[in-house]
């Protein structure tokens, strides 16, 4: 019984030393498929594995200071990230701005509002009760939208007319649902195979908003910093950086 | 819904419940029951489990009848036939449960008005004093059932369910829990009321000294039917009705006549009717030349061959063995001592006796062993 | 500490509380004593709330109260506007999701409830609304307080089926714990933990309240 189990140990271990290593990423909801797919080229190339993780970057941020361990975090605002960096809980050197955000207009697709020829107008629209942000309070696409509506002069009228969400997803929920007509959500979201066919959207001009950047970084806790780097030079590749764009994410400004 | 000639009940005739009721239970007991209450107590009586309850609860309308009629004076509370079945709140059925069901959140005297609240404030508290008083409770009015004593509490509930004034009285086991001076007590205040309203009142018991004391009439019920009802010494002596003297466990009933009393022994000598027979039974309130009528259980009675001596029971009885009959386990004896007394014993007692038809034998009878069958004059 | 949501959680809890008291009585008097056959069937509907998750819940209830459902049409008919993102639409949602909290603690009293007494009333000529009221009501009274004080500290603290229907709108749908959220997400943990620390402190003192009315029943 005894050597049987010590044969066991050895087996595991033996199997655990010749195993690809295996990394575990924290991202963004909005990289949802974005990410899949690169993850997976990533692995289907070096044979490592990597465990996705996707929730609320504010979320995210609360669980690495109180002790998670992913190996990589790539989230939709850089703040979480600059954070962390400042207060040791990540690699300082490791931040780095794969992409930014883009905010639409979006409406489902029985809406009586025609996008292309109102733009801005649509959301002065009296058919439109409610019209869903996310929740500019801590939610970057909610931040963005926010001071698109300023900028264009609109957030006075529309002020009474904003429901929050929790996040961008939420957010496109309640459009989707009908309860609200119309709603500011991100690019990622409405070119995603789950929301392409559900209705129409109107790239709302990227010079009235904040850039959005998004960052990713190694957490200081990270088990594998070495497959982490790796993974984030992948990303960082033209073949990744295709599939990025192709999911609505704008190429990173040159050099930070 | 019903032809409702309730009116006033002055002649118990017309006040008076005829009850044939049917029901069938899912457990396949069936209650096939005919029976009628004038005024006064009408004791139904049974084991438990022989459906006495149940004909309280038809009578209530807690439960409805499969099939039957019953009719309360002129007024038809219940007829399958004519689909008739007026809801319990509009019978006027008073009911004491067996449990008693005071409202505990409530105090004697709220238990009492209770079923008033049709009256007036002033109306509903005289009626509730008067209540209180003749039942002997205005003392407690104040106190919730849980602070009464087990008499208390079961007179409240009688009261609560007088003071509506019912015309009928259904009583489940209702001095079950209580001593017997308590019991007593509460018998003669209930007769009392019922001198003035003479509303039929329908006692059940498992109990047969109540049952053959009590009542006016009596019903014997047993697995759902009624094997006999009329006065107690009627359905005591009903010679074919074996089963109730089983049940009433009282097989020699006598007529007899207070011959004299000895208070300072605490027992009296009675000279059993159309005999000679003296038997000492146990001292009552009651003059000498009244008539009483004395039960004697067959077990109760000894037997012996030759004549005892040195015994403490009072009453020797020369006779002779009229018959033997083994029935079941036991041998039952009839003996003529001037009257015929039956005896119960073992089929062991009777072979070490060498009994046979025609002997000599001796009888003791204990004091205690007579008891003495209340009787109320008609 | 943001009162604004504070006191807008306790009008609400408020509000809900009292409507279930209303709407609760009927149905948990039907529970408890309907022989009807599949009775079960809608006390699992009633129950349903305590395992859902209230996200799932929160979901079905903004797709039904939106301009989709039949429902929600009609309530568009009727009042105009849609009943998401309003304070009516989070009170009706409070009612689904805390009936269980008020309806089961009403249904197991009123069960308690010594059944020959309702027959001993109905013998002294009370009707069975009148029993209702002067029997039944007066001996469940522990278990109506429990269910009251339940619905409103449940309703109080409720969280996924307000974010689901609500919108986060300051004054009208953000409630208490829906700021705790929004302030945990902003990193305000200390004003965050103010706030928790209040509702945890009141949540704790109505509960101390079920459980001291349920020590002191009536005796026997």
């Amino acid at each position: 019984m005894k050597t049987w189990l010590c044969l066991l140990l050895l087996l595991i271990s033996v199997l655990a030393w010749c195993a690809p290593g295996e990394i575990t990423v924290a991202a963004a909801s909005d990289l949802t498929f974005a990410l899949t797919e690169v993850a997976h080229r990533f692995e289907l190339k070096t044979g490592n594995r990597v465990k996705l993780a996707f929730g609320s970057s504010g979320n995210f941020y609360a669980q690495i200071q109180n002790g998670a361990t992913f190996d990589v975090f790539f989230s939709a605002d850089l703040d979480y990230p600059r954070k962390l960096a400042a207060s040791g809980l990540a690699v300082a050197p490791t931040l780095w701005v794969y992409g930014t955000g883009r905010i639409v207009l979006w409406v489902p697709a029985d809406s009586p509002l025609n996008l292309g020829k109102m733009g801005m107008k649509a959301l002065l629209d009296p058919s439109v009760q409610k019209i869903a942000i996310a929740n500019p309070a801590h939610a970057p696409y909610g931040r963005a939208a926010k001071a698109a509506l300023h900028n264009l002069k609109l957030y006075a009228l529309v002020r009474d007319k904003l429901v929050l969400g929790e996040n961008i997803s939420q957010t496109a929920q309640f459009v989707a649902s009908g309860n609200a007509q119309i709603g500011i959500l991100a690019l990622s979201l409405v070119v995603a195979p789950t929301m392409k066919d559900k209705g129409t959207y109107w790239e709302i001009p990227a010079d009235s908003y904040p850039s959005i950047e998004q960052a990713a970084i190694i957490p200081t806790a990270a088990t594998d910093k070495t497959l982490a780097r790796a993974f984030l030079d992948y990303v960082r590749t033209p073949e990744a950086q295709a599939i990025l764009r192709e999911y609505g994410f704008q190429p990173p400004p040159e050099t930070k | 819904m019903t032809a409702d000639v309730a009116g006033d009940v002055d002649s118990a005739d017309k006040g008076s419940l005829s009850a044939h009721i049917q029901k069938r239970f899912p457990g396949g007991f069936e209650l096939v029951a005919k029976l009628d209450a004038l005024g006064g107590i009408t004791v139904v009586f049974g084991r438990s489990g022989s459906g006495k309850t149940t004909v309280l609860n038809c009578v209530a309308g807690l439960l409805e009848p499969d099939a039957g009629r019953i009719q309360l004076g002129g007024r038809v509370l219940f007829d399958s036939e004519r689909k008739v079945n007026v809801p319990v709140a509009r019978r006027r059925v008073g009911y004491v449960f067996q449990n008693l069901a005071l409202f505990p959140h409530l105090t004697a005297e709220q238990n009492i008005t209770y079923g008033l609240s049709r009256l007036e404030a002033s109306a509903r508290r005289s009626r509730a004093q008067a209540m209180l008083e003749q039942f002997r409770i205005a003392n407690v009015a104040r106190r919730r059932p849980a602070q009464l004593s087990g008499g208390e509490r079961q007179r409240v509930a009688l009261a609560r369910s007088l003071v509506i004034e019912p015309r009928v009285l259904l009583l489940d086991e209702p001095l079950a829990a209580l001593d017997l001076p308590t019991q007593s007590q509460l018998i003669a205040d209930l007769r009392s009321w019922n001198r003035e309203h003479q509303i039929p009142i329908l006692y059940v018991t498992h109990s047969q000294r109540e049952a053959f004391a009590l009542g006016e009439r009596v019903v014997v019920l047993e697995e759902g039917k009624i094997l006999a009802q009329g006065q107690p010494q009627e359905v005591l002596r009903a010679p074919r009705q074996e089963t109730i003297a089983q049940l009433a466990g009282v097989e020699n009933i006598f007529d007899a006549r207070v011959m004299s009393l000895q208070e300072t022994l605490g027992t009296m000598t009675c000279r059993l009717e159309d005999s000679a027979v003296h038997l000492e039974v146990p001292l009552a309130k009651i003059e000498a030349g009244a008539t009483v009528r004395i039960a004697i259980h067959a077990g109760d009675i000894l037997m012996a061959v030759e004549r005892p001596r040195g015994l403490s029971a009072r009453n020797l009885l020369a006779g002779r063995v009229l018959s033997l009959e083994q029935q079941g386990i036991a041998v039952h004896a009839c003996v003529d001592c001037g009257v015929t007394f039956q005896v119960r014993l073992t089929p062991g007692a009777r072979e070490s006796l060498h009994l046979d038809v025609g002997r000599e034998v001796w009888l003791v009878i204990k004091t205690y062993s007579c008891h003495l069958l209340e009787h109320e004059p008609q | 500490m943001n009162w604004q949501a504070l006191a807008l959680s306790v009008k609400l809890a408020f509000v809900v509380s009292v409507v279930l008291f209303v709407i609760g009585m009927p149905i948990a008097y039907w529970i408890a004593y309907s022989r009807w056959r599949w009775k079960f069937l809608v006390e699992s509907v009633v129950a349903l709330p305590l395992v859902l998750p209230p996200t799932v819940l929160g979901f079905y209830l903004l797709v039904a109260m939106g301009p989709r459902s039949p429902l929600g049409r009609l309530w568009l008919r009727a009042f105009g506007h849609s009943l998401s993102f309003t304070f009516e639409g989070l009170v009706v949602a409070s009612l689904i999701y805390s009936l269980p909290f008020t309806v089961q603690p009403f249904a197991a009293a009123f069960r308690s409830v010594d059944q020959q007494l309702a027959q001993a009333s109905a013998t002294l000529g009370v009707s069975r609304l009148l029993t209702f009221a002067r029997v039944t009501v007066p001996l469940s009274y522990a278990g109506i307080i429990t269910g009251l004080v339940l619905s409103f500290a449940h309703t109080l603290g409720e969280f996924g089926v307000v974010l689901m229907v609500g919108g986060n709108i300051p004054g009208v749908t953000r409630t208490v714990s829906i700021d705790i959220y929004d302030q945990v997400q902003s990193l305000n943990y200390v004003s965050a933990n103010q706030t928790a620390l209040l509702l945890l402190a009141v949540s704790f003192l109505t509960l101390s309240v079920v459980y001291a009315v349920n020590r002191k029943v009536w005796a026997l």
